[in-house]
Formats: C-alpha cells, sequence, structure tokens
C-alpha cells in the first residue's frame, strides 16, 4: 500500500512534512529542526505522523526533500577540508576571486574565507592553452608528490581546476588517475566534470563548492537513509535542487553543488504547478517567513533560472548590482530574489529621522517583543499585532502565548513617540515600510527583467506572505493575489509537484554566422545523451523522458549572457538564424533595446535539461486536509492606515470563503494569516486556494 | 528637519522607490555594454536628479564619479536653461566643460510632466575609444587634450525626439570602433528611457507635487545626516603629503600631492593648495575628479547608510588652485587622470587616519595599473587588450589589509584569464600573490598579485601606466610601507627592469610581467599575533626569514609550530636596535637601522 508521498523540508528553525496520497489525504507536520543532526527529526517527524494517522511505514511511495544542508554547510564554513590543485601561476585564482566587493565605500569589509586555504592548494606545472592544445604536459613524479602533499595533510576531498581545461581535460583526468591510485576512496572533483565551461574562477569556485559539501552531504544522505531503514521505510528518497528539479539521492551525493539552494525551490515550484492548473501563465512568487523574503517569477508557465548564484554572502537587499559577497556557483537556478525583510525585522528610526525596518532581525531568539522572551526591540511582527492583523491573544496554532501590552508600550517609546504620531499610523508606517522594502525583491525579478508586474498574479506564501501580499499588490498595480493552501508550509507542500531533472552544459564558443551546424548539432546530441543515460538509470525511458536545449549568448563583446531556449532536430542556416532571432527578442525584452544585423550574435555556452515525467498528474485536484481550527473569536477592530482608520474586521476561517467575502477580513490558519485589505474580495477556487480581486 | 509637512513614512517609501531607479538605470547598462572597461571596472554610472540638475540618487557603481554628474549636467543647464524641451537628450564630454576625460560621455535627459521640466535622468560610460592618437582613448603619455580624442562640449545628441545626425556621424567618423560606442550609447540612452518611465510612473501614483518635494527633502534629509555624523568626529586641522613618481613623460621628476583637511562643527573643508603645478603627462584632475576622491575618502570614515547625493556634498567643501594637477587647466591632458585620482584617496585617507587613528587604513597599492598591448595581427586586423590591476588594500586599525580585492575608489572585477586568452593574442602565464611584499604591522598589508602576459603575435605596443614603483605604500602607527611596484621583462631569464610608466615595443614570445605594490602595515610587527605569523608562514604569504627579520618570530616549518622563548629574545633584540621616536606615517622599514647607518 505505497500510496503516500512525502514532502520533507528542513528550514532553520523548522522541519515541515507533508503526506499526501493519490485521493488528495493530506497529513502536515511542523516539528522543530534538530541542528545538531538534521535526520532525526525527519524520522522522528514522519514517524508522529503515522501514529496519528494510523498509517504504516510501507504506506510511503517516496520521499521528496528539499534541505539546506548543504547551504549551511558553507555559511557556517563546516564543510570538508579540501586540498585544490591547480595550474602553475595560478594557485590564488580561488581567493582573488574577481577582486570584486559588494560594498562601496567601507573599510570595514572582509572577504568571505577561502573554502580552501592556501597551504592547501597545490599547483603542478603544466599548460593548456584556449585552443585546448597541451603546450606543457604535467610530469607524473610532480603530480605524484602533489598528491602526496595534500594526503598527509589528511585532506578529506580534491579539487582539480587546471587552466582552459574546459577546453581539453586531459591533464585533469590524468591528476585524477594519480589521485584514484594513491586515495581510492578519497571524494576527487575534477572541473572537467563538474562544469566544463569557461571563466577560470567560477568553475574553480564550482568545484570547490562541490568538493566541500560533498562528504558532508553524503553523510547525511547516509544518516537519513538509516534512521529511514532502522524504522521499515524503504521509500526512495529524491533532492530538490536549486534549478527546481529533483534528483535521486546517489546524483545529489556525487554533485552536491546542484542542491546548495534546495530549500526555496519546492515554494515557487508547487506555485507554477498550482498556477498552471488555474490556467494562469504569469505569476510572482512571494515568500516571506520569519528573517527573509523572497521573490521569483513564472512567465510563460516557466520558472525563470539564473546561470549563477552567490552562496553564503548574505543578503544584498534586493540590489543586483553589488555581487562578490559569497561564493561564486555556476550552476543552472531558480532566479530568486531575496531581501533582509520578516516578522522578525527590527524598527528603528535612523539619525536623519526616518523610519525604517531592518536589517536586523529579531529572529527566533529573542523573537519580536510580543513573544515576550527578552525580545526589546519593536519589529514587524509587534507592528502587526498592534495593528490587529495578527491575533494577539497567541500564535495562530496556539502555541505560544503574546503580550500585546508589552509590544505596544515599547513600540510607543521607542518609535510612535519621537515620531510625533499616534501608534497605530506609525505601526501602519511600519507595515508600508517593510512591504516597501519587499517590493524590491518583486522589482528585482520583474521591472529589471524587463516584465511589467502588474501583467502577473502574486502568489504568497510562508508564514507571512499572505499578511503582507494584499497590499503590495495594490501599491504595484497586481490585481490578483493567491494564497494556497497551508500558506506556511508550502515549500514541503510544493516539493510533490516537482520533476526528476538534471542539467548538463559546456562551452562552445562561435559566433553564430561562422557555426558549423553539424558540429553544433552533435555537440547538443552529446549532452542530450549523457542526460538521457542518467533518466534511465533512474527509470525514466521513452515517453517519460523528455529533453530540452537552451543557448546562452551575447552581441560578441559584451560580458553577460542571455539564455534561451534553442530549436530541436539537426541544425541548419535557417535554426542558426531562428536562434540569433530568439536572442535577439529577449535582449529587447530584458532590456528595452537590441542591436542591428551588424552586430555579430556569439554562443557562448549549449545546455540541456532532461526531465523524467511521472505519468499520472502529481497532485490531485482536491485536497482533503485534516479539520481546519476554528478562529477563536468573530471579529476584532482592525487599523487600515488614516483614511480607513480603525474597522471591526471579521476574523474568518478558510472554508468561509465558499462565499466571496468583501474587505476587510482576516483569515486565521494553523500557520499563517491572511489580510483582505477594505476593497479587496477574497474568495475561494476550485484547488481551495484564497484568491483576493484588488 | 524641514517644516512641518515632513512624513517619515511617505519620505521611507518614496526614497526606496526613487533609489531603486537609479539602481535599475545602472543594471541595464552594466548587462548590455560592450566596453571592457565599463563592465569589468563598473567604470559608468547612473543619476536621478532634480530639475536643476542637483544629485538626489546615484546608481551603486563606481565611487570615482562620485559627484561628478550635477558638474556635468550644470553646464548643461547653464548653457541650454529654458530652451530645454520635452524629448531632448544632451551629450558631452569635454573635460574643460563639465566632463572629466574624454572617454566619459555622459548622456542626459531631461523629465517633463505637464510641460514642466521636473527632474533629470543622467549616466556616465567609460567608452571603448573616442578617437586620438592611442586606440582606446586612454593614454597617459599624451602631453595636451588636443591628442587625445573627439571633444563635445555640452549640445544636443537628440532635439525634441529629433537625432542629431551631425553630430552622431561626427562621432562615427572619429572613434575606432563606432558600434561599440554606439552600442553603449544606446544602453544608456535605454537607461535614461527607465528613469523617465518609472519616474513619470510615480508621478502618477502620487502627484507631481509630492515628487517634486521628496526630492528636495531626501537631499536635507542626507545633509542632516551627514551633518550629524560629522559633529561626531573631533574639530581641528589635518594635512596630508604623498608623492606621485611621475608623469612618465617627465621621467623621475615626483608630483607632489598635499591635502588639508579642516573640520569644524558639522562641515569638512579640504583643500588641496600645495599640490604640484599641471604636468604634461595626462594625469591631470579636474576639480569634479578631485571632489570625487575627497568624497570618497570622507564618506568611507562615516557611516556607510549616509546617502551619496547633494546634501553630502554641502557638508564637505573641496578647493584646489586652478592650475594644479588636482584643477587642470587648458590644455592640459587627461586621459589617464584615473592614477591621479587613485592616489588622492590616499593622500586623503592618510590625512584622515591622523584625524581618526582607530578609524583609517595604511596605504593601497595605489590603483589601477593600465596594461595595454595593441598592434596589428599578420593580416593587418587591428587588436588591443586593455587590462586593469589592483587589489591591494593598506592594514586597518582592526585587521590585515585585504588581498585581492578591488581598489576602495573603484568597484572593479578582474578579467577572466580564460576569456582574454580566448579573445586576444596573448597568453597569461601567472596570476598569483607574491610573497613577502605586504608592509609588515601588528596587522600586516595585503599581499600584492603579479600578472605575467605573454604575446603571441608578431609584435606589438605596450603601454603601461603604473605607480608606486618609488614612493611605496605608507604604513601607519609603527607598521612598514608594502614593496613597490615593479615592471618587468622576460621574467626567470633576463629580467630587465623597466619604468613604472612606458611605451615600448613588444615581441613574440617576450613576457610582460606587473607586480603590484604591497598594502601598508598597521602598527608594531612585533606586536603581531604569533598565531597570525605561524599561518602567513604556512600559506607561504611570509617566508621564515621574514618572519625572523619583520616580526621576530621563529617559526618550526617542520611541525608548524612558533618557538615562543626564542621569539621572545628576538622580539627584545630588534627592540633595543630601533632608533629614533616611532611617527605616525612610516616610509621606510623597521627596524630603521640601515636609515640610521646611512
Amino acid at each position: 500500500m505505497s500510496t503516500f508521498r512525502v514532502g520533507v523540508d528542513i528550514g532553520g528553525t523548522f522541519t515541515d512534512i507533508v503526506f499526501l496520497d493519490a485521493d488528495g489525504r493530506l497529513f502536515t507536520k511542523k516539528v522543530p529542526s534538530s541542528v545538531d543532526n538534521y535526520a532525526r527529526a525527519i524520522v522522528e517527524g514522519v514517524a508522529e505522523v503515522f501514529s496519528e494517522a494510523g498509517i504504516g511505514p510501507d504506506s510511503i511511495h517516496e520521499i521528496r526533500h528539499g534541505t539546506t544542508v548543504a547551504s549551511n554547510a558553507i555559511l557556517e564554513l563546516k564543510g570538508a577540508k579540501v586540498g585544490l590543485i591547480t595550474s602553475a601561476g595560478f594557485r590564488d585564482v580561488l581567493e582573488i576571486r574577481t577582486l570584486r566587493m559588494p560594498r562601496l565605500y567601507d573599510l570595514t569589509w572582509e572577504k568571505p574565507p577561502p573554502l580552501v586555504e592556501r597551504y592547501l592548494r597545490k599547483v603542478v606545472n603544466e599548460r593548456i592553452n584556449a585552443d585546448g592544445e597541451a603546450e606543457r604536459v604535467p610530469d607524473r613524479t610532480d603530480i605524484a608528490a602533489v598528491v602526496d602533499g595534500l594526503l598527509a595533510e589528511k585532506v578529506e576531498a580534491i579539487a582539480v581546476c587546471l587552466i582552459n581545461a574546459y577546453a581539453n581535460p586531459a591533464h585533469e583526468r590524468l591528476i585524477e588517475a594519480v589521485i584514484r591510485e594513491k586515495a581510492p576512496d578519497l571524494p576527487v572533483c575534477i572541473s572537467a566534470d563538474v562544469l566544463p565551461e569557461m571563466k577560470e574562477y567560477e568553475r574553480t569556485s564550482t568545484t570547490v563548492i562541490n568538493a566541500y559539501v560533498l562528504p558532508v552531504v553524503g553523510a547525511y544522505m547516509e544518516a537519513l537513509r538509516k534512521g529511514l531503514d532502522d524504522d521499515g521505510i524503504t521509500a526512495p528518497i529524491y533532492l530538490m535542487q536549486s534549478n527546481g528539479g529533483l534528483t535521486t539521492s546517489d546524483t545529489a551525493t556525487r554533485l552536491p553543488m546542484h542542491i546548495i539552494e534546495s530549500g526555496p525551490a519546492g515554494g515557487v515550484i508547487g506555485s507554477q504547478a498550482i498556477a498552471k492548473a488555474s490556467g494562469l501563465a504569469d505569476v510572482i512568487t512571494f515568500d516571506m517567513g520569519g528573517t527573509t523574503a523572497k521573490a521569483s517569477m513564472i512567465a510563460g508557465g516557466e520558472v525563470t533560472r539564473a546561470l549563477d548564484m552567490q552562496v553564503g554572502g548574505g543578503i544584498m537587499h534586493g540590489s543586483r548590482l553589488l555581487t562578490g559577497a559569497g561564493y561564486a556557483l555556476k550552476v543552472p537556478a531558480i532566479d530568486l530574489a531575496e531581501v533582509g525583510a520578516g516578522g522578525g525585522s527590527i524598527l528603528s528610526i535612523d539619525v536623519g529621522g526616518s523610519l525604517k525596518a531592518g536589517p536586523l532581525s529579531a529572529g527566533a531568539m529573542p523573537g519580536p517583543v510580543c513573544y515576550d522572551m527578552g525580545g526589546e526591540e519593536p519589529t514587524i511582527t509587534d507592528a502587526n499585532v498592534l495593528l490587529g492583523y495578527i491575533n494577539p491573544k497567541h500564535l495562530v496554532g496556539g502555541a505560544l502565548p503574546l503580550n500585546p501590552e508589552k509590544a505596544k508600550q515599547v513600540f510607543e517609546q521607542k518609535i510612535a513617540t519621537p515620531l510625533g504620531l499616534p501608534f497605530d499610523v506609525a505601526a501602519h508606517g511600519a507595515h508600508l515600510i517593510s512591504a516597501s522594502n519587499m517590493i524590491r525583491a518583486i522589482k528585482a525579478v520583474s521591472t529589471e527583467r524587463g516584465r511589467d508586474p502588474r501583467n502577473y498574479a502574486l502568489f504568497a506564501f510562508g508564514g507571512n506572505g499572505p499578511l503582507f501580499a494584499a497590499g503590495m499588490a495594490e501599491t504595484i498595480g497586481i490585481r490578483r493575489v493567491i494564497v494556497p493552501p497551508s500558506p506556511g508550509l508550502f515549500s514541503s507542500f510544493g516539493l510533490l509537484y516537482a520533476d526528476v531533472e538534471h542539467h548538463y552544459s559546456r562551452t562552445f564558443r562561435r559566433l553564430l554566422s561562422a557555426a558549423d551546424p553539424g558540429e553544433l548539432t552533435e555537440a547538443w546530441d552529446g549532452l542530450a545523451k549523457d542526460a538521457l543515460a542518467q533518466l534511465k538509470r533512474e527509470g525514466f525511458d521513452g515517453e517519460t523522458a523528455a529533453v530540452e536545449r537552451s543557448a546562452s549568448l551575447h552581441y560578441k563583446g559584451q560580458i553577460y549572457e542571455l539564455a534561451v531556449p534553442a530549436p530541436d532536430g539537426n541544425f541548419d542556416a535557417t535554426k542558426l538564424a531562428e536562434l540569433a532571432e530568439r536572442f535577439g527578442q529577449e535582449h529587447e525584452t530584458v532590456y528595452g533595446h537590441r542591436a542591428g544585423p551588424e552586430e555579430p550574435v556569439e554562443l557562448v555556452n549549449i545546455a540541456v535539461v532532461g526531465r523524467g515525467l511521472s505519468e499520472t498528474s502529481r497532485v490531485p485536484d482536491k485536497l482533503l486536509s485534516e479539520a481546519a481550527a476554528r478562529p477563536t473569536e468573530a471579529a476584532r477592530d482592525a487599523f487600515f492606515g488614516r483614511e480607513n482608520g480603525w474597522i471591526e474586521t471579521p476574523i474568518i476561517g478558510r472554508a468561509d470563503l465558499v462565499k466571496p467575502v468583501a474587505g476587510p477580513a482576516i483569515v486565521e490558519e494553523y500557520d499563517a494569516t491572511c489580510l483582505v485589505p477594505p476593497g479587496g474580495t477574497a474568495s475561494l477556487d476550485r484547488f481551495g486556494n484564497i484568491v483576493i480581486d484588488l | 528637519m524641514s517644516g512641518d509637512t515632513w512624513d517619515p513614512i511617505e519620505f521611507e517609501l518614496l526614497r526606496n522607490a526613487v533609489v531603486s531607479i537609479a539602481d535599475e538605470m545602472a543594471l541595464t547598462i552594466m548587462r548590455t555594454t560592450y566596453s571592457g572597461v565599463l563592465r569589468d571596472n563598473m567604470d559608468f554610472s547612473t543619476a536621478f536628479c532634480d530639475a536643476e540638475g542637483k544629485l538626489v540618487a546615484q546608481g551603486l557603481t563606481l565611487p570615482g564619479h562620485l559627484g561628478s554628474i550635477p558638474t556635468a549636467l550644470g553646464s548643461v543647464v547653464e548653457l541650454f536653461g529654458d530652451a530645454i524641451k520635452p524629448d531632448d537628450v544632451f551629450c558631452l564630454n569635454d573635460p574643460f566643460r563639465g566632463g572629466m576625460h574624454l572617454p566619459d560621455i555622459f548622456i542626459f535627459k531631461p523629465i517633463f510632466h505637464e510641460g514642466k521640466r521636473i527632474a533629470f535622468a543622467a549616466t556616465i560610460c567609460h567608452h571603448t575609444d573616442v578617437g586620438g592618437r592611442v586606440a582606446g582613448s586612454n593614454a597617459s603619455d599624451s602631453t595636451e587634450i588636443y591628442q587625445e580624442g573627439l571633444r563635445i562640449p555640452p549640445m544636443y545628441m537628440f532635439e525634441q525626439g529629433k537625432r542629431n545626425e551631425t553630430l552622431w556621424s561626427l562621432i562615427e567618423a572619429n572613434v575606432r570602433v563606432p558600434v561599440k560606442v554606439f552600442g553603449d550609447i544606446r544602453a544608456q540612452l535605454a537607461a535614461c528611457n527607465i528613469a523617465e518611465r518609472q519616474f513619470l510612473e510615480l508621478v502618477a501614483e502620487h502627484g507631481v507635487d509630492t515628487m517634486c518635494k521628496f526630492l528636495v527633502d531626501f537631499v536635507d534629509y542626507t545633509e542632516r545626516v551627514t551633518r550629524a555624523a560629522l559633529t561626531e568626529l573631533p574639530d581641528g586641522v589635518w594635512s596630508f603629503e604623498d608623492w606621485i613618481d611621475d608623469d612618465g613623460v617627465d621621467v623621475g621628476k615626483p608630483i607632489r600631492l598635499f591635502v588639508t583637511f579642516k573640520k569644524k562643527g558639522d562641515t569638512m573643508y579640504a583643500d588641496w593648495a600645495g599640490t604640484s603645478p599641471q604636468v604634461k603627462g595626462a594625469i591631470n584632475n579636474t576639480l569634479s575628479f578631485t571632489k570625487a576622491a575627497t568624497y570618497c575618502g570622507v564618506k568611507s570614515v562615516l557611516p556607510n547608510d549616509v546617502p551619496a547625493n547633494e546634501g553630502f556634498f554641502r557638508c564637505i567643501e573641496v578647493t584646489a588652485p586652478a592650475g594644479t594637477i588636482a584643477n587642470g587647466v587648458l590644455p592640459a591632458a587627461c586621459a589617464a587622470r584615473g592614477l591621479t585620482g587613485f592616489r588622492m584617496v590616499d593622500c586623503v585617507l592618510g590625512a584622515l587616519a591622523m584625524m581618526l587613528p582607530d578609524k583609517v587604513m595604511a596605504a593601497s597599492d595605489g590603483g589601477n595599473t593600465g596594461v595595454s598591448i595593441g598592434g596589428y595581427d599578420d593580416e593587418r586586423n587591428p587588436f588591443i587588450y586593455v587590462d586593469f590591476a589592483c587589489g591591494t588594500w593598506g592594514a586597518r586599525p582592526w585587521a590585515d589589509g585585504l588581498s585581492g580585492n578591488s581598489n576602495l575608489f573603484a568597484n572593479m572585477a578582474s578579467q577572466s584569464i580564460e576569456v582574454t586568452e580566448a579573445e586576444n593574442p596573448v597568453e597569461v602565464l601567472s596570476y598569483e600573490f607574491v610573497p613577502d611584499r605586504a608592509g609588515a604591522g601588528k596587522f600586516r598589508g595585503g599581499a600584492p598579485y603579479r600578472r605575467d602576459y605573454r604575446l603571441l603575435e608578431t609584435e606589438a605596443v605596450l603601454q603601461v601606466r603604473a605607480d608606486r614603483a618609488v614612493f611605496r605604500p605608507y604604513g601607519l602607527y609603527g607598521g612598514n610601507p608594502g614593496s613597490p611596484s615593479r615592471n618587468s621583462m622576460n621574467p626567470g631569464g633576463e629580467d630587465r627592469s623597466l619604468d613604472s610608466k612606458l611605451t615600448m615595443m613588444m615581441h613574440q614570445g617576450e613576457v610582460f610581467r606587473h607586480e603590484l605594490a604591497g598594502g601598508g602595515g598597521w602598527g608594531d610587527p612585533l606586536e603581531r599575533d604569533l598565531k597570525l605569523v605561524l599561518r602567513d608562514v604556512r600559506n607561504e604569504l611570509v617566508s621564515p626569514e621574514r618572519a625572523f627579520l619583520d616580526y621576530g618570530v621563529i617559526v618550526d616549518t617542520e611541525n608548524w609550530t612558533v618557538d615562543a622563548p626564542g621569539t621572545e629574545k628576538r622580539r627584545a633584540e630588534i627592540r633595543a636596535t630601533r632608533v629614533g621616536e616611532l611617527s605616525a606615517v612610516l616610509w621606510d622599514d623597521w627596524p630603521r637601522v640601515d636609515q640610521a647607518a646611512g
């Protein structure tokens, strides 16, 4: 009776678990994350669902997992002790990075420490030139000495990245062979395998990151598997990748660089699926929790992806101009813009007399003032309590009693009185300012990409997302907001919608006008072959295995590329022209202008994505969720700005929306609170989503 | 406070909206640019200005442009005034009419609402080429502006939407790579259009009066914040002196930089009187660039969240006598004035270090070294490879100087070696740190790196603009200065030393090497934490010999431990040999025995 699919999402504070079967039976569980051993909370949480739902271990069909294990290893610098072998003359590529820093005029800036310290970075005297010709072949005894040196340092993994290896991997392979000979069990990552693309810093950094998290992810997967096995759960584990596709636990263990930003991807993929089912092709997702808010865009039914990302650099407040804060990781990822705004963002008044929300956060401890756990700084959550938006008696779910009097006293003293404003006006201002910070994330994925957000619906989830979404939508001019079921658990729920997905890419640098179509077809087919072989190993073949091509191009001389879908089949002059035209159109869409025919278009990288498709619809049409707790009060006063003032606002449950409800209204649920502003109308669609029309 | 109409909430909401306009303009340019200088050095800026041309918000790009836009826009407003109409676009690059150096083309678009001018969108881009005697229009050995390229005084680029064909055809006929120049101009125009559209949307939403009032409020707010921060600093007068090696024309003749800061109450005054007269070589500054360097230094000691706009400029008065290298007059050549700007930031920070000993770093590597290798291949196709190198910070009173990090006055990225080699007849043989070059100190300076370039074509002209080969990056409060920069030909073989600024022929197979200067140290090297010395030795950034000589630390390189008693003894010996009083600024190494003997 393996009928349930299980989504598990680990966050810094909570681990969310969702069980769903083909009939739409849904069980959810939120348990505290076990930071010392993340696997334990999962195993225990799953066992709790078993006993509550009266089901057993053999009822699980598969487990889909989003995890921060890999990104935490980088954030906390707790990855493996890695040795790096590189070309003579280039020992410091990893540490010099691109030189760029993310903060201007700041004498206190510190670079993130290199993931491999200099004494563990060794060079081999070799050289491959830009055409892939070996100018100097490395000497085997020289390699052996370097490898012995690293083994004597007891490294836990070795990364190899040589200059121009993207054009010819022979020397890297030679080094790999020597390492395997001397240390057969040591993890080895070769840049030509990990990322056969040009640009030595990005490739080195990506290869090193892969080696750095590999032993950590391996140990974690082993512990998780064992914990599940011990409980008799034999279902396979799939992991969510940064790109929004699933991968098998074997592949994730070999190429963990793909699961670094595993956490936020589930919510985006879930949004995509629900939007598609509802007939919406264009959606902006908005995920707001306690410390950060993230936005992404789904255009034409497709998730937008970035070609690279920075890991562990902190949050850049929505600005994409200043890079260099984290570690470069060149793998495709869902394009997320993040700002440091959440319920815990601290409110303050700066020396110029302006009200600020964040960037400091009260975090989970001590938390907002109203939690009464020692927090003395007013936060966004405190403002929301004072405004009547959040239940003033206790957090939804009832676990934690709140102290609204203390929140009011601190807010008056530190914010309202100094501003010379009544507390309600000041609290409402704080709410709006926080929203305007988060709007920058939405702009980063829309207007900054040449897309008008007013043509999109806003899909809101996370514990705080539904509280802010409608107000933000009004400001931007978005007319429809959608809040899915279990919005606070949606990242784990979304995992259930994902397909297995593998990305392959390589540098193929040619002017399109000079490209040999046959050679190009062959290169693309080579990548497709790798993708299909991998899918076949995982049980996807024929109808269930799909391959899509894409290409990164630019006008010759530009440094940044734009990725566009590429035509299938054998290439010829027509298809080359079509590719050039797709690029030109995308350039026009994103940047508002395109060049004329006198400017040559250059192909830089080619890629394929292989998808393993499930044979039946992944999620049933109707969800039969556990009986929702009813709100405990019928109405309370809430403040909607100077023009509306205090309004007695109905408090309702999601089920009450079977008939449309005019705002203002507050929908209270187990895991989130949804605010319907005056002027808005909320209803339920057939999937159980709250739809707010503005 | 700006009166009783100040609304702190509306203010913050509009501020988020307007600041993001300037950033979005910058993103548009960065992602679409063709100019290598522009894409890697972020040598461009975007700004949003009020109807009079006062700077309200600047995109987060290049500190070197801070404050230059109002000067340039001011000359447009002065010349065209009430004649400015909707859909006009103006441009200029003339350093003596508001520009900085010829490659920087400024483009401005006025924004109108119901017939009334309410704002300007502004952009500057460093273009790949604007003509003149050397490709790239960036030569440091030009001696008058007339050699440096096409000079564009303030003029129409579009007049009420109609393109000024005369100007466009003049540009096309005078620059070496019109396709790239026009591509970047297109990016600048796109950025201005984005700003116009977004600001008019804000006007439609909030009303024109609210938006125009906000532009005033934001500048006033910035002035309040800046004055509050300046008030916290001590009052007094501080001077600092530093020297540029030479201008590359009068080789070996040093050039003096001298600045005097006066801080009184909530205002800062910086005067560059005492700085050398303008020079023949192309390193003369406009006053706007001198201001940018001064602002950059001052901003780095103020809280990081002080906005950069007119309100900040109001609190810092910068003066420089005309006819000096800090304020050149016709026919001063200025293409390579970046060098002087970088060195001025070092000079400003030196003065501020006297004012605020625990907040300021020692001298950096002196900023960008420019390397260009250009010529023709065997089929007479031209090639030009331009690279910039910088990346060594001085030590700070609380931490070592950064190694491999953009200079404070820039926000540059290095070019990928693999991309360089795929696009140019150049092979890069080395790009790594050089040991034993950082100034020793309780906190040491950043370690410099070297780059080796091998020419693959038959021959080429090599042109280099470097500095700090003679006058080393100073150390502070007991820290040693960093090692000088060095240019050489064919390292490992001939290893011929070259001048810091040079133009010469290079032949196939020859290798040019540039080594950056090391960062200055901070504090007495004998007070450096033993663990940090051990770590530097283990990482081969400091040799065991220099650890012994500079830091008095004896490292056991078998077991990677420090011989603590031996080190204590050694440090006592060094102390005993020291001569004279410790001065705040050091140009020579501790221990100063040799100097005393000499």
